[in-house]
């Protein structure tokens, strides 16, 4: 038990850097290469090729008009993502000075990324429900949905569920978890926050991440490559 | 047994392809994110939501066989990563499926992700040509029209006597005498129709002979290249586009011309305004390349054509072929043209780049094995379109989608017509010529080469 789980959390932290950093690189780099005809669809952006993939990658214009309910369950899902995404830095390393510049002390800092990140996580877990059973409920989305669509969608779900199942269910560490995450960004021996909730959130964390490369989560980036194909003239 | 072992072979080693030879190709095989998108907003699958016609299941069959061959995860993981090996008789899948694509690109409008079904459409359509499993009635108009220089296998000789018909029909019923000029060297213009409306349907014909003659233009047609029409397109097969295309390049050199014009034809545009010569096949050109659809309108808009509307009273409706707006943003110029020549035009919604297909894009129009799919499936929408609104002619610059339409309404028992845009111009243009009185605006067009 000892040896899985120190190469979960001591070993495989590094793998998954190394792989998603790695893999990232590579499509970027093959994607770059690669020559690109020009085959203009229109209407083509009105303020230009830059704002128009910026546009689209934000906002959506695509689904809004096709599919208001899914557009704003996407729209909010990568929202809420970016949002999650930020607030997880705090686990990582403090902002002292940033807390100074706003003038907030210590217990205003936490009650305000409960708060915020309580709201977000529960946003979240609602909008990945309505997303799973719109891929299961309507039929030209579940008909074109395989292992690989569910997998994702399950591991995010429960990403999300171990998250805040630690918020609201249980006492979470903070320091200690920070402590965890500053020896392995200094690379030292690391002593393992005894969480259960923690581990799991953290490894399935994990298995997403080394996902990205070889899945669809590709659009994370991809999105300006292939939007730029159609785009430009 | 060996030759299917040859299919097979050929089918991966096209997928293959796919890593090494373009952005698109490659990055569509590794974003879609299987929103269903698309699916809502494809004419095909609106017409019938059989699991086959959704443009991802489509894609998919280029998208195992690459997760398959050219993945990690696909080598891997099999089945589990979506991967799937090509068995001998998915090929009638093949041949059936992607023509059942009418490469209409709205997909690509709306796709999050901006993937562009139709070229992997059309992929798939090049690796069944490289199989020999192209439709055999494609087979037979391709090599017609390598032979002939157009798709109706017509002698020069057919336009010749076509153009005399026409110039005999517009004197009687005009009592003015409007030319249709053939082979002329060193005229200004070169106008390249679909042969369907010089051959079958001449009212758009003697429509845009009739701009020609008010603007007092120096145009000409060609006896060995009136037909814009290239089904190296639908059927994926780039060296056959090219060959086809070549004649009309060497024509245009040949007579001289300013301008090589595009008659009421997208995808003949499309070929030759935005691969042609953007993509340079042929090197520098000594001319320029524009539509008549662009011309008219131009002149229309400088109060240069006049028109009695009058003479086309019934409402009148314009479907953009997808060729024209999705790939070539000719859209207000039809319009213009429209509402100069007749009393009541009515849009359908939506209209522009957002039209659905007529359902006969993508060479599907011309292939009569598959009629019943295009009357009850992809032309469906199509149809729920335009009795909606109560018009009774469809304005379609395009030949397949006339073909399309035409059969439709029959089919349908619809109470209407279909047919070109300068059919009505043909009805309602007024042959005051103002070309001498416009000595040098009037070739302001052709020498700017606009567009």
């Amino acid at each position: 038990m000892n040896i899985l789980s120190s190469l979960i959390f001591h070993i495989l932290p590094y793998l998954t850097i190394i792989v998603f950093l790695a893999g990232m690189i590579y499509r970027f780099y093959v994607w770059a290469k690669l020559p690109s005809p020009i085959i203009t669809l229109f209407p083509r952006p009105n303020n230009g090729l830059f704002w128009g993939v910026i546009k689209e990658t934000f906002l959506f214009p695509g689904l809004f008009k096709s599919d208001r309910f899914f557009w704003a369950g996407a729209w909010i899902f990568h929202l809420m993502l970016a949002f999650i995404a930020l607030g997880h830095f705090r686990v990582f390393t403090d902002f002292p000075w940033l807390w100074n510049a706003l003038g907030m002390d210590k217990a205003e800092v936490d009650q305000m990324s409960a708060l915020s990140g309580g709201i977000a996580g529960l946003v979240i877990m609602a909008v990945v429900l309505f997303l799973i059973f719109r891929r299961i409920g309507i039929q030209r989305v579940r008909e074109i949905s395989a292992f690989p669509d569910y997998l994702i969608m399950l591991l995010i779900l429960a990403i999300i569920i171990t998250g805040n199942a630690m918020r609201f269910a249980t006492h979470f560490d903070l320091e200690l978890t920070r402590n965890y995450f500053t020896a392995l960004f200094t690379i030292r021996a690391a002593e393992i926050p005894q969480n259960s909730l923690f581990l799991l959130h953290f490894l399935f964390a994990q298995l997403l991440i080394i996902l990205i490369p070889f899945s669809k989560i590709l659009h994370l980036g991809g999105v300006f490559f292939s939007q730029t194909i159609l785009k430009r003239s | 047994m060996s030759d299917n072992n040859k299919i097979k072979d050929t089918v991966v080693a096209g997928v293959k392809s796919m890593k090494k030879s373009n952005l698109p190709l490659r990055i569509y095989m590794e974003t879609c994110i299987k929103c269903g998108t698309c699916a809502e907003v494809c004419p095909v699958y609106y017409g019938s939501n059989e699991k086959s016609l959704n443009p991802p299941v489509r894609s998919d069959l280029l998208r195992k066989l690459y997760k398959k061959h050219c993945t990690v995860s696909g080598k891997i993981f099999g089945g589990l990563a979506g991967a799937e090996d090509f068995r001998e008789e998915d090929i009638d899948t093949w041949v059936k499926e992607f023509y059942e694509c009418t490469g209409c690109r709205r997909c690509a409008v709306y796709c999050p992700m901006n993937i562009d079904n139709s070229v992997l459409t059309r992929k798939g359509r090049a690796i069944l040509q490289q199989a020999g499993k192209t439709p055999p009635h494609l087979i037979k108009v391709m090599e017609v029209s390598l032979k002939t220089g157009n798709t109706d296998n017509a002698p020069p000789i057919a336009l010749i006597e076509a153009a005399k018909f026409m110039e005999e029909e517009m004197e009687e019923t005009t009592g003015v005498p409007v030319k249709i000029p053939i082979d002329k060297v060193g005229a200004d213009i070169f106008l390249v129709p679909p042969s369907g409306d010089v051959l079958v349907n001449p009212d758009s014909m003697m429509g845009i002979a009739k701009v020609f003659h008010v603007m007092g233009a120096d145009w000409t047609l060609s006896s060995r290249a009136f037909d814009g029409a290239n089904y190296g397109l639908f059927t994926g097969d780039d060296k056959i586009m090219k060959e086809d295309n070549k004649l009309y390049v060497e024509e245009a050199k040949r007579l001289k011309v300013k301008t090589l014009m595009m008659g009421e034809c997208g995808h003949a545009h499309r070929i030759m305004k935005f691969m042609m010569e953007k993509q340079r096949w042929w090197g520098d050109l000594p001319f320029s390349i524009t539509n008549i659809l662009q011309y008219t309108a131009y002149h229309i808009q400088r109060g240069h054509i006049k028109f009695d509307r009058s003479l086309v009273p019934e409402p009148v409706t314009y479907h953009d072929p997808c060729n024209f707006g999705r790939s070539c943003n000719i859209v207000e110029e039809p319009r213009v043209i429209m509402r100069a020549a007749c009393e009541n035009f009515i849009e359908m919604t939506p209209n522009r780049q957002y039209n659905w297909c007529c359902g006969g894009g993508g060479g599907l129009s011309a292939m009569d094995s598959i009629r019943d799919f295009r009357m009850n499936i992809s032309g469906k929408k199509k149809v729920e379109q335009v009795t909606s609104i109560g018009a009774k002619y469809v304005a379609a610059p395009c030949s397949n989608c006339k073909r399309q339409f035409l059969q439709l309404i029959d089919y349908h028992n619809l109470d209407m017509d279909a047919g070109g845009l300068h059919d009505l111009v043909n009805r309602s243009i007024l042959l005051e010529p103002v070309g001498h009185l416009l000595k040098d605006r009037a070739r302001e067009f052709e020498l700017n080469g606009y567009c």
